[in-house]
C-alpha cells in the first residue's frame, strides 16, 4: 500500500478537495481526471444557475450523461389500448433512437435517484454551461460511469414499463456511444433537489 | 468509524494522515491535499464493543431455556458449563438492486357447477432498493450463526485484544460473488412475480467490508449431555442454540396429531360417499385425504426430531422441533392454496 499525493495530470498542481469524490477535480487548469486503474482525464461540463437562483442554496449534483443508442426489437405489453391507439394514430410509438440517459452520480436514496434519472432523461435540461464551479459546492461522486452504464439498463426500462399498459416483454439493445461527467445546478429545498436552471 | 488504521505521512507535508483499511481516497487534514491510495487497499474492518456482560448473557441463554417446546425441567438441571465471548468475522456490504421483473399471475375461480376458469394477471413491478448483505467469514462450526442480524452499535477495537478472535477464512472475492447473486435473488423475491416473462435486474454493490462481532457462547449440560447457546454480545439477544426436547410434547404431538390426520382424512371420505352425484365430494374425497396425510407428515416430523430443539442457522438441523412447525406452517399454507383452489 502506498499513498501518494494526486496531481493534475494535465498542468501537475495538487489536487485539494474538501470530500471523498471519484472525480479529481483541478482548481488551476479545470481538468476532471479519475484513477480507475489509470489516469483518465474526462469530458465534463457545468451547467450554470438561472439569475434568479437564491445563492444559499445552490449546489451542484454530478451525473453520468450517456448518450445511447437505444433500438427495441421487441416488445409485449397487456392493455394501454387507448396508448396503443394514439401511437398508432401518431404514426407508431417508435423502435428506439439516440438519447441521453442521465444518471445520478452520488449517493441519493433509491427515491431520489429515481425522479433524477426519469426527470431528465424525459425532458433533457437545457443550461448555458461554464468552466468553473463559481465556489458553490458539489456532490461528491461515488458511481464509476461503468456502474452508470449499468443503471442506464435500469432507465430505459422504467421509461418503457411506465408507459400505459402492463409491459410482458421488452427485447432491446442499448448501445453506451459516450459518457460524460454533468455537474447540474440544483437547489436544496424542503421537499427535495430542485433544478436550478 | 472503526480506530484500525494504518499510520503514513502525507508526502505533500509531512503530517501523520491514518488510512483506513479499504479506503481509496483521503484528504490531509494538515494541508487539505488529496491522497490517492495505491496497490492493495485492503477491505475496512469495523470491531463492534462487547456491551453485555457474561452475567447477562448466561440471564439471556436461561431465558431462552423457558421457550418453546424444551424440556421442562432444563432451567432447574441445566448447569452451565462455560461462558466465554469470542470475535466473528462477517463479510459485509451493501448494494443496490435495480430492475423490473415482468410476468403473470394466475387465479382460478370455480362457479357452482364445478367449471374452473383461469385468470391470467399481468404484472410489472419495479425492484429499486438497497440490499444489506453478511455472511459469516470464518467456519462457524456448530455455532449455528451464518448471518449478522445487527448492524448497529459502539464501534471500538477496544476489547480486540483481549477477546479471542476467529479467524478469516473465506476470500473478499468470494463475498463479493455471493452479495451480488444473493442480491439478485432477494430482489426477485421482492417483486413476487410467480410466472416470470422478463427481468433485468442490476446490482451495484458498494465496498466490502468485514465487521468482527462479539458473541458469547454459553455451553451447558442437562442429564450428562452438552448443549449451548450464542448470545448477542451488543444486543444481549440469543442468536442459535441447542436444547433438550421433552418427550411429554412427543408424546402428546404423535398421540393427537395422528387422532386428528385419521379424523380429517376419513371425514373426507365420508362427505364424498354421502354427497349425491355433486362434484364437489371428489374435491372433499382428494382435499381430506391430502390435508390428513399433511397433518400426519408434520406430526411424524415433530415425533421425531423433538428430541432435541435447534435454533439459529445450523447447516444441518436434524433433530430439530422447529423445523416441525415450519412443516406445519408450510401445512398451513398449503391448504390455504387447497382452500383457494377448491372453495
Amino acid at each position: 500500500m502506498k499513498v501518494i499525493q494526486v496531481k493534475c495530470p494535465h498542468c501537475n498542481n495538487p489536487i485539494k478537495m474538501k470530500q471523498k469524490d471519484l472525480l479529481f477535480y483541478c482548481d488551476s487548469c479545470k481538468t476532471i481526471h479519475v484513477r480507475d486503474g489509470g489516469i483518465n482525464v474526462i469530458d465534463y461540463e457545468i451547467g450554470d444557475f438561472g439569475r434568479n437562483a437564491p445563492q444559499g442554496d445552490r449546489i451542484y449534483v454530478p451525473f453520468w450523461r450517456l448518450y445511447c443508442s437505444f433500438t427495441i426489437k421487441n416488445m409485449k405489453v397487456e392493455g394501454g389500448g387507448l396508448f396503443k391507439l394514439s401511437n398508432w394514430v401518431k404514426g407508431g410509438a417508435g423502435t428506439g433512437g439516440d438519447i441521453f440517459i442521465f444518471v445520478p452520480a452520488s449517493d441519493f436514496d433509491p427515491a431520489t435517484f429515481k425522479r433524477l434519472a426519469i426527470m431528465l432523461t424525459t425532458l433533457p435540461p437545457r443550461y448555458n454551461s461554464r468552466t468553473d464551479f463559481n465556489n458553490v459546492p458539489r456532490l461528491p461522486t461515488t458511481m464509476s460511469r461503468e456502474e452508470a452504464a449499468q443503471m442506464a439498463h435500469f432507465v430505459v426500462i422504467t421509461m418503457e414499463a411506465e408507459k400505459p399498459g402492463t409491459l410482458q416483454d421488452l427485447d432491446y439493445t442499448l448501445n453506451v456511444n459516450d459518457a460524460r461527467a454533468v455537474y447540474l445546478p440544483f437547489l436544496t429545498s424542503p421537499q427535495g433537489l430542485v433544478l436550478g436552471i | 468509524m472503526p480506530d484500525l488504521s494504518i499510520g503514513l505521512n502525507c508526502p505533500a507535508c509531512g503530517g501523520a494522515v491514518s488510512v483506513q483499511e479499504g479506503e481509496g481516497v483521503l484528504n490531509c487534514q494538515y494541508c487539505d491535499s488529496t491522497l490517492f491510495i495505491e496497490g492493495d487497499k485492503g477491505v475496512q474492518t469495523i470491531a463492534f464493543k462487547m456491551k453485555v456482560t457474561k452475567e447477562s448473557a448466561i440471564a439471556a441463554a436461561q431465558g431462552w431455556w423457558k421457550k418453546g417446546f424444551k424440556a421442562r425441567d432444563l432451567k432447574r438441571t441445566g448447569k452451565i458449563i462455560e461462558v466465554y465471548p469470542i470475535y466473528i468475522p462477517f463479510w459485509s456490504t451493501t448494494a443496490r438492486v435495480a430492475g423490473w421483473v415482468c410476468g403473470y399471475e394466475e387465479r382460478r375461480h370455480s362457479d357452482s357447477k364445478g367449471n374452473t376458469r383461469v385468470e391470467r394477471i399481468p404484472k410489472e413491478v419495479m425492484v429499486l432498493s438497497d440490499y444489506r448483505y453478511s455472511e459469516i467469514a470464518c467456519d462457524p462450526g456448530d455455532l449455528g450463526i451464518r448471518t449478522l442480524r445487527n448492524f448497529s452499535g459502539e464501534r471500538s477495537f477496544a476489547d480486540f485484544e483481549m477477546i479471542p478472535t476467529f479467524e478469516t477464512t473465506t476470500s473478499k472475492d468470494v463475498a463479493a460473488k455471493d452479495a451480488r447473486s444473493k442480491a439478485e435473488e432477494w430482489g426477485r423475491e421482492q417483486a413476487n412475480v410467480p410466472h416470470v416473462t422478463f427481468e433485468r435486474l442490476y446490482v451495484v454493490p458498494h465496498n466490502m467490508s468485514i465487521i468482527y462481532y462479539p458473541i458469547w457462547v454459553v455451553r451447558y449440560s442437562y442429564r450428562e449431555r452438552m448443549y449451548m447457546n450464542t448470545v448477542d454480545g451488543v444486543t444481549g439477544t440469543v442468536l442459535s442454540g441447542r436444547a433438550p426436547g421433552d418427550p411429554l410434547f412427543q408424546s402428546l404431538a404423535i398421540t393427537f396429531g395422528s387422532a386428528a390426520g385419521g379424523i380429517v382424512s376419513g371425514a373426507g371420505l365420508l362427505l364424498a360417499a354421502f354427497s349425491e352425484a355433486d362434484q364437489n365430494g371428489a374435491y372433499f374425497a382428494v382435499g381430506g385425504f391430502v390435508i390428513g396425510g399433511l397433518l400426519l407428515f408434520g406430526t411424524y416430523r415433530f415425533f421425531r426430531r423433538g428430541s432435541e430443539i435447534v435454533e439459529g442457522e445450523f447447516s444441518d438441523k436434524e433433530g430439530s422441533a422447529k423445523t416441525g412447525l415450519g412443516d406445519i406452517k408450510q401445512i398451513s399454507q398449503t391448504l390455504s392454496q387447497i382452500g383457494g383452489r377448491y372453495p
